[in-house]
């Protein structure tokens, strides 16, 4: 069998002022794959994400990525995101005075303008974010309010869930998709997030319990910690690791 | 016409421009001229003038144009401001550069010559020149009513040749939303100190919109001088609202000087866009005199390069239950210099009152620089008084988290400069000229 991998990471070392946090990861994630990385708090789960995006400060010190063969480590932030890398994130930040809708129709015409697709007219817009908001549970006036402000951990969450939904990325990281969810909340974005999975769009799910992955159920489950994966297996693991914890595993390393 | 250089005032004994039919306005002018005079330019030991320096404004040789009849017709074939206007009977702007989105009572500067006689007006609204108000002598209640002339040494050379400007006066019966546009237009041909006075007076219940618009027609690096005066009489219950927006050309002088007196119950709104000129200041003085007197006193600047654009206000409570609003934010980049004086006064009467200040600044640059001094005089208790200062970069978290959606940086960045000043641009209650004012 032919597998495309969508993501690659070879021998990735990174750090955050002058500590290394990333230390020799290897990951290859193939199309149609979901992908959990699980791991004690602290083992630098957000800062992988974090480095995938080249958010500002996260410094690669050694290793390559690759996004469908590009050099993801080369590109701005912005042409990550429009090469099909999204990431959901743990804490999304407000920004007071920018609205939600025309927020999103940038970043909607961005992407489009990339990949050579003609750009959606306001009309056009609308009428499909309503539809995919509809989906999630987010109505009109969430999405005429400023961005992130004033959303409750499970808007923010069924926001970022939206967004990915229009965006369209063959390639999305969900950091802590699930922090500050309740049950019910938690359902509508695993929800929202399966809905996406068409056996092309690679996730990497990033937390460190299992029960998000009692909804998204993963392919592939690895065990992060000392800075790269030190164990990978089955949805199985995931299972084991609620049991044992994570102590043997940093144990080991020390 | 006369030619002066600002620095050379020590010489200017003599003013041969005060040639008037008037003995009135020859009193007026002479004070001024002596108030000037006494004063002197600021210097960087002037309190009021600490952070902003005159630069080239005290070197250069600027004309200054007297009176003639036959100037009042404009020869830039850029400008539209011809015959049928000058009759005022069109309301929209003539200037096709500067074309707005909405009607308005318009009055026309060209090269800080007022264009027409008569105006457009309706049931409760009187514009008049002021070559015209001295006729008929109402005006001179009005003239250097507001403040003191010896403490503003600019307003004081304004005085000196004091001629054009426009007395707008307004009363209960008139209750429009269309705007009446002051329309300042230059051209930029030749280094033109123009000073414009202008008297608005509302009487009681009047509610009135007030647009000035400052722009050049010709050379990016024209070097001219606006020095304006406006002085605001707001009567009991009346609510008037002052727009402006400010696009000299960018090595041009302008400095201004609102003097606003709000009686009982009146409502002064007002805000402020600065885009354009080397030096700049918009200095605005209120007097709120009586109980349930209000003033809103809100300004943009954005400015790169070597500009300098100064923002200084002095609330005066000097009523019980009086109310003020200050809301100014800055985006400075390159080299360029922004500069914030806001006093709020409370007078020992003035109990039950609210000041709130704040002024916030985006520095775009590691060379741009802002100076704030917020000042606040309370000789009251039982008042609500606030103030604060902030200045800072873009939020790196919020410039990444669009970044990270596919937005390019500059469009990024654009979006949350939008949202920094639309906050500001928000608070005016003219949705026309809110909007006009965001698309600039």
């Amino acid at each position: 069998m032919n597998r495309t991998p969508v993501l690659e990471i070879e021998n990735l070392c990174a750090r955050v002022h002058d500590k290394e946090i990333i230390k020799n990861l290897n990951l290859t994630i193939y199309e149609g794959e979901v992908h959990a990385i699980m791991g004690p708090n602290g083992a630098g789960k957000s800062t992988l994400s974090y480095v995938l995006c080249g958010k500002e400060g996260y410094e690669v010190t050694g290793g390559s990525v690759k996004l469908y063969g590009k050099d993801l480590l080369k590109m701005s932030v912005e042409e990550r995101a429009r090469e099909g890398l999204f990431l959901i994130m743990q804490y999304p930040v407000e920004i007071p005075g920018v609205p939600t809708t025309s927020f999103l129709k940038y970043a909607v015409n961005d992407i489009r303008k990339h990949r050579g697709e003609p750009e959606l007219d306001t009309m056009e817009f609308i009428k499909m974010l309503r539809e995919e908001g509809k989906k999630l549970g987010i109505d009109n006036e969430m999405l005429k309010r400023p961005v992130n402000v004033g959303f409750s951990g499970g808007e923010k969450k069924r926001m970022e869930t939206l967004q990915m939904a229009i965006l369209k990325p063959n390639m999305a990281i969900l950091d802590e998709a699930d922090s500050g969810l309740d049950i019910d909340a938690m359902k509508v974005v695993a929800q929202g997030v399966n809905s996406l999975r068409d056996g092309k769009r690679a996730m990497l799910v990033i937390t460190h319990y299992k029960r998000l992955l009692e909804y998204i159920v993963p392919d592939v489950v690895h065990v992060f910690a000392n800075g790269h994966i030190v164990k990978s297996g089955s949805k199985d693991l995931a299972e084991e690791l609620e049991n044992t914890g994570y102590a043997e595993f940093v144990k080991d390393i020390a | 016409m006369s030619k002066i250089v600002l620095k050379n005032y020590a010489d200017w004994q003599q003013d041969d421009t005060n040639t008037t039919f008037c003995p009135k306005l020859a009193i007026l002018r002479e004070k001024g001229r002596q108030a000037f005079l006494s004063q002197g330019l600021p210097t960087p030991k002037t309190e009021a003038w600490k952070y902003t320096k005159l630069r080239n404004l005290s070197d250069e040789e600027f004309v200054v144009e007297s009176d003639d009849k036959n100037s009042f017709h404009c020869h830039d074939e850029k400008c539209h401001c011809h015959d049928e206007h000058e009759t005022g009977s069109h309301e929209h702007c003539c200037c096709h550069e500067n074309c707005l989105p909405f009607e308005v009572y318009e009055v026309n500067f060209c090269n800080g010559k007022l264009k027409a006689d008569h105006f457009h007006t309706t049931q409760g609204l009187s514009i008049v020149s002021l070559t015209d108000a001295f006729e008929n002598g109402d005006v001179f209640k009005y003239l250097n009513k507001s403040f003191d002339i010896n403490n503003f040494p600019f307003a004081a050379l304004n005085s000196a040749y004091l001629e054009q400007g426009v007395m707008i006066a307004v009363d209960k019966n008139f209750n429009d939303d269309k705007p009446i546009l002051l329309n300042f237009h230059s051209h930029g041909d030749i280094k033109r100190l123009s000073n414009v006075y202008n008297v608005i007076v509302a009487e009681s219940g009047a509610r009135a919109t007030i647009l000035e618009h400052y722009y050049c027609s010709g050379a990016e690096k024209s070097v001219y001088f606006n020095n304006i005066v406006n002085e605001f009489f707001i009567g009991r219950d009346a609510y008037i609202r002052h727009y402006k927006v400010q696009q000299e050309a960018f090595k041009a002088f302008h400095i201004a000087l609102n003097s606003v007196q709000v009686k009982q119950g009146g409502h002064y709104e007002s805000f402020c866009l600065q885009l354009g000129a080397d030096l700049s200041r918009q200095e605005t003085q209120v007097v709120l005199k009586e109980p349930h007197a209000e003033a809103e006193v809100n300004a943009v600047y954005k400015m790169n390069g070597w500009a300098t654009l100064d923002t200084t206000t002095d609330i005066k409570h000097i009523s019980k239950e009086t109310v003020s609003h200050q809301l100014v934010k800055g985006i400075i980049g390159g080299k360029a210099k922004g500069v914030f004086q806001g006093k709020i006064h409370i007078a020992p009467d003035a109990v039950k009152t609210e000041g709130y200040q704040l002024h916030k600044a985006l520095l775009l640059s590691d060379e741009a620089e802002v100076d704030v001094k917020p000042e606040l005089e309370i000789f009251a208790d039982d008042v609500k008084c606030s103030h604060g200062a902030a200045s800072g970069e873009l939020d790196k978290e919020q410039l990444f988290y669009l970044q990270s959606r596919g937005i390019g940086e500059d469009e990024a960045k654009t979006l949350l400069i939008k949202a920094f000043t639309d906050e500001v641009i928000n608070k005016i209650s003219c949705t026309a000229v809110a909007e006009w004012i965001k698309s600039l």
